[in-house]
Formats: structure tokens, C-alpha cells, sequence
């Protein structure tokens, strides 16, 4: 018994304050894969912001996005212009999304244009493979997967290009979005579209540059995601991974996307290396869902969601 | 071109057909500058479609709808707005998640101007901007008396004060035309005595031109200039209130003599 609660509450601490060269390690791998979760929800964050709707399509935006951008590679396109290319592909994506699926859909209800991208979803899953292939293909943006030290700390190179992509692109969009006036109108559309129109808040425009933006950042988490496991099917499924960090930080908070992503990679990787022996291990495979359940059982709109009032 | 003598709205003969109904059927009005018009008629009479026109939510397949003296028959929602005219819905339409405040503000989106950037950056003109729109945002809710409710979420507002909250919004937009569809709909005799003394107010004030729909008649009579009555898509009447009230087909319409 004693055993235990040693291994819980002392072992761990006594072993971080052993070694705090290692918990930097620890922590800036936890901080890089946090940011990393932060890029795929923030795509999520967006599109419900703007359309109410939970987008179940997002993953496999990332997945195209990656598929597009290794094809063209393949082809001899050098890294810059395809790099171009994919982002023409995603905005065009977004017109089409928007021509396609949300245009016949205004005033729907939220539970239809979900629907609506599940079907987006397997098409895109579809057309992607059709288009660029189903076997994995190595994502070489000429950023070497290799380790140096800094103050007696390793850091892997690959991981601290994506943190600092991520991290710079996730400042850009929430200042974005959070300054601007396009912020409002975002929450506007989202609450309500008859209403949105009747104000002068052009829809189609404001979809279209969401979509877009959503785009760009499938590309950049295809990108980080891809060079570090390859391009392949599994990569949609890091939408799963930004479930857990939506449920923590709430549906539709730019920061909070960035804090929920960042306490689940810190969490689960310290969690791994300091008390996964005690556990036989895997810790960071179930750390984000577990999280997750706690909040929704106490907080369930998040760190930063809207209170969720019901007038009855 | 414009001259204040040119009626703010024509409509000219317009009709909408949904499937085998006949929602409208060739319906004219003309509402001059400056005045209160109310549109009446039984359910299902086709006012609200009538609205939807205006605003630009249907489009009529045939007739026309002017504007200031230019035809507007062809514009979407948004234009609209961008023209002048602001509008209530019958459901109210309000951002529920947004606090009042919020709510009022995005009335003056048309209004706002300048750089993406500059707004990000939250300097100079941008923030010179936001304060005074958050000025004239200020004196509506004064305007309005609804204050003490500012920062509360408007979902969680009352169903009266929620349509406050929706007249504020589209004064917001310094309208020229303002379309109100039964603002007093479900409201208790005090607050409709409120909403009457606000819709009087804005038109003494602002001069703002009214079209609104209702149902009490009590009210119509009261504080319209000009009524017309819709029944089955068809007017079956149009005039200053004294003269509908006493219309045989009005009174035909509303007290159910069977249509042949």
C-alpha cells in the first residue's frame, strides 16, 4: 500500500526534481505535441465559430491537404509552389464547400449540416486516394527528424519547426479573430443566419474565407503531422486526438483550443514518463479521452465555452 | 433624381407563388417618407412574405419593388441592409449566445470601416472607431431603456426585452426604412404601451420610416398613418385607419363571412 501511494504522490516528484534537465525535455515534448493538438482543434474551433456546425470532415481535410501537397511533390513540384498549389486547392475546396453543401443548407438545422459533413467526409476520403493514391508516402519538407542540445537539452528539431509554426499561426488567427470585426460577425453567423443576413453580414463571403482558413490549417497540421508519421489514412485520425482538447477548452474559443491542446500534450507526455511505470505503461493513449470525461462530468462547456443555459 | 417627394417604398404588383400557393397575388403599396404604415390581415394572409420581399429573403416572379425611386426587386439580404433598411423578425432573430451589448453592435457592422490589420492591432483609427460606434450603441440602450440588461446573454432575456433587444439591433443600423414583423406579438398591455411609445419615438426622432405588421387592432389604429389590409395574398384594402376600419371587406375578412 504504501508502495503505491509512494509511486503516486512522492516517486514522480522526487524523480522530476532529480533530474530537471530531463522534465525540460519532457515538458518542451509535451509543449510540441500540445501545439500540434492546438492546430487540428483550432480547425474545429473555426468552423463552429463561423456555422454552428461541428465539422466531422476536419481530419480528412487534413489528410487531402497532405495527400495534395506529397502528390505534387512526387511530380517534381518544388517545395515553395507546391506548398502554393495546395493552399489555390484548399481555398478552392472551400468555394466548393460553400457552393455545394452550405448554400443549399442555410437556416438548416446544426444536426443536418453535420450530416452533411459526414458525407463530406467520405468524399473527400474517397477522392483523395483516387486522386493521389492509398499507400504511405514519406513527407519530406527537407527538415531533418534529428535531436541537438541546447543547454544540456535534447530537441529534436522537427518537433520545434512544427511548435513554433503552430504556435505562430495560432497567435495570428486569435488575434484574428478575437480583434477584429470579423469576430463578432463570426459569432453572429453562427447563432443565427436569417438575422446574420438581415444586418448586412454577407454569408457566402464569410463561410468561404472560414472553409479557407480551416484549409490553411489542415495544410500546416498535414504538413507537421505528416513529415513526423508519414502520409496515410491514419493521419485523419488525429481529429480524434482533438476531441478531448474541444471538450476541454470549449467548441468555440480560439484560446482555449491553444490551452486545452497544450494541457493535454504537457499531461499526457508527463503523465507517460513519470507515473506509466506505475500503470504498466500507455498512459498517453488514453490521458486526453480520461481528461475529457472528467470535464465533461463538471464543466461541460469547457474552460472557456459560453455557459450552456437552458431556459425552459 | 431623389427628391424627398419620391415615395421611400413602391411595391408594384408583386406576386409569390410557393408550390400551388398563391402567397402573394399582384400586391401594390406605396409608403411615402417619414410615415407609419401598418400591414394587416387573418393568418396566413401573406404579410410576413410581403416583409420577406422587401428585405430581400424572396424574390417576387413578377412586379417590382423600388426603393427610393430605384428598383431594388432583385437584391439579396445583404444589399438590402446595405441600402437602409433594417428589419424585426416575428420569432425574434437575436444572437442568443451574445451578450446584449454584442447584439446591438453588430447592427453597425455596415457602418465599420478600415484595415483588417488596423482592427488587429487595435490602434489608431481602429480603436477611435470601435468607441464611437460604441457611443452611438450607448444612446440606443438609452434610447431604449434597456441599460440595466447591457452585458446579460440575450438568450436569457425575457421574451419582451428580447425584442427590445431586436428593435435596438436594427436601429443600430441607422435605417431608413424599418420593417417590424408584430413587434408586440406575446407581449403583456404595459410593455406593448412601451413598444408604441418606442415606435413613435423613433419615427418622431429619427424620422424613420415604418412598416409594420400586427395583429392588435387597438394598436394599428393608434399609431399608423396609413393601413393596408392583405387577405388570401390579395389587398383588399389600403387608407388611413379611420377609413379600414370601417371597409366592408376588411370587416368581411376579419369576421369570417364566407368567401365565394
Amino acid at each position: 500500500m504504501t508502495d503505491v501511494l509512494w509511486g503516486v504522490f512522492v516517486g514522480p516528484f522526487k524523480d522530476m526534481a532529480g533530474s530537471p534537465t530531463f522534465l525540460a525535455e519532457v515538458l518542451i515534448g509535451g509543449v510540441a505535441a500540445g501545439l500540434m493538438y492546438s492546430l487540428v482543434a483550432l480547425g474545429f474551433v473555426l468552423i463552429f465559430k463561423a456555422s454552428g456546425v461541428f465539422n466531422f470532415a476536419q481530419g480528412v481535410m487534413v489528410l487531402f491537404a497532405a495527400l495534395t501537397l506529397v502528390g505534387l511533390l512526387e511530380r517534381g513540384v518544388p517545395v515553395p509552389v507546391a506548398l502554393v498549389l495546395t493552399t489555390v486547392v484548399m481555398i478552392g475546396l472551400a468555394f466548393g464547400i460553400e457552393r455545394m453543401v452550405l448554400r443549399p443548407l442555410v437556416n438548416q438545422p446544426a444536426i443536418i449540416l453535420f450530416m452533411a459533413t459526414i458525407g463530406l467526409n467520405f468524399f473527400l476520403e474517397g477522392f483523395g486516394e483516387t486522386l493521389w493514391g492509398s499507400n504511405v508516402k514519406r513527407l519530406d519538407i527537407g527538415i531533418p527528424d534529428e535531436s541537438f542540445m541546447v543547454a544540456g537539452i535534447l530537441v529534436n528539431k522537427l518537433e520545434l519547426t512544427a511548435a513554433l509554426t503552430a504556435g505562430v499561426l495560432v497567435a495570428i488567427l486569435a488575434v484574428f479573430f478575437q480583434r477584429t470585426r470579423i469576430g463578432r460577425a463570426l459569432r453572429a453567423v453562427a447563432d443565427d443566419h436569417e438575422a446574420a443576413l438581415s444586418i448586412g453580414i454577407p454569408l457566402k463571403t464569410i463561410w468561404v474565407v472560414v472553409w479557407s482558413v480551416a484549409g490553411i490549417v489542415a495544410i500546416v497540421a498535414g504538413v507537421m503531422w505528416g513529415a513526423k508519421s508519414g502520409v496515410q489514412f491514419s493521419l485523419s485520425l488525429v481529429a480524434l486526438k482533438a476531441l478531448p482538447v474541444l471538450i476541454l477548452g470549449g467548441f468555440e474559443s480560439v484560446p482555449g483550443a491553444i490551452v486545452g491542446g497544450l494541457i493535454i500534450g504537457v499531461g499526457e507526455k508527463v503523465g507517460e514518463v513519470y507515473w506509466g511505470p506505475l500503470v504498466g505503461g500507455a498512459i498517453e493513449n488514453w490521458f486526453a479521452y480520461v481528461l475529457a470525461l472528467a470535464f465533461l462530468l463538471v464543466r461541460p462547456q469547457g474552460l472557456f465555452g459560453e455557459k450552456i443555459i437552458e431556459r425552459v | 433624381m431623389t427628391t424627398d417627394s419620391t415615395p421611400l417604398l413602391e411595391v408594384e404588383d408583386i406576386s409569390v407563388r410557393f408550390g400551388a400557393l398563391l402567397a402573394l397575388n399582384r400586391v401594390s403599396l406605396t409608403i411615402p417618407r417619414g410615415e407609419i404604415a401598418a400591414i394587416i390581415g387573418p393568418n396566413g394572409a401573406g404579410k410576413t412574405t410581403l416583409l420577406n420581399c422587401v428585405s430581400g429573403f424572396y424574390h417576387p416572379y413578377e412586379g417590382a419593388i423600388r426603393f427610393a425611386g430605384r428598383d431594388r426587386t432583385r437584391l439579396r439580404p445583404p444589399e438590402v441592409a446595405a441600402l437602409g433598411i433594417a428589419r424585426t423578425f416575428q420569432n425574434v432573430a437575436l444572437f442568443r449566445g451574445m451578450s446584449v451589448l454584442d447584439n446591438i453592435m453588430t447592427g453597425r457592422i455596415l457602418r465599420m470601416r478600415g484595415s483588417f490589420l488596423l482592427d488587429a492591432l487595435w490602434w489608431g483609427p481602429a480603436r477611435r472607431q470601435e468607441l464611437e460606434h460604441r457611443a452611438f450603441v450607448e444612446r440606443i440602450i438609452d434610447f431604449l431603456e434597456i441599460q440595466a440588461i447591457r452585458k446579460t446573454s440575450a438568450g436569457r432575456l425575457p421574451y419582451g426585452l428580447q425584442k427590445r433587444v431586436e428593435l435596438a439591433r436594427a436601429l443600430a443600423a441607422e435605417p431608413q426604412l424599418l420593417l417590424l414583423d408584430e413587434p408586440m406579438a406575446g407581449m403583456n398591455v404595459e410593455e406593448k404601451e412601451d413598444m408604441c411609445r418606442f415606435i413613435l419615438d423613433v419615427n418622431g426622432e429619427f424620422g424613420t420610416t415604418i412598416a409594420l405588421i400586427e395583429h392588435d387592432m387597438g394598436v394599428v389604429m393608434d399609431i399608423s398613418d396609413h393601413v393596408v389590409v392583405l387577405d388570401y395574398g390579395r389587398k383588399i384594402a389600403d387608407g388611413p385607419p379611420e377609413q379600414v376600419r370601417k371597409d366592408e371587406a376588411v370587416l368581411d375578412a376579419y369576421l369570417g363571412v364566407a368567401h365565394d
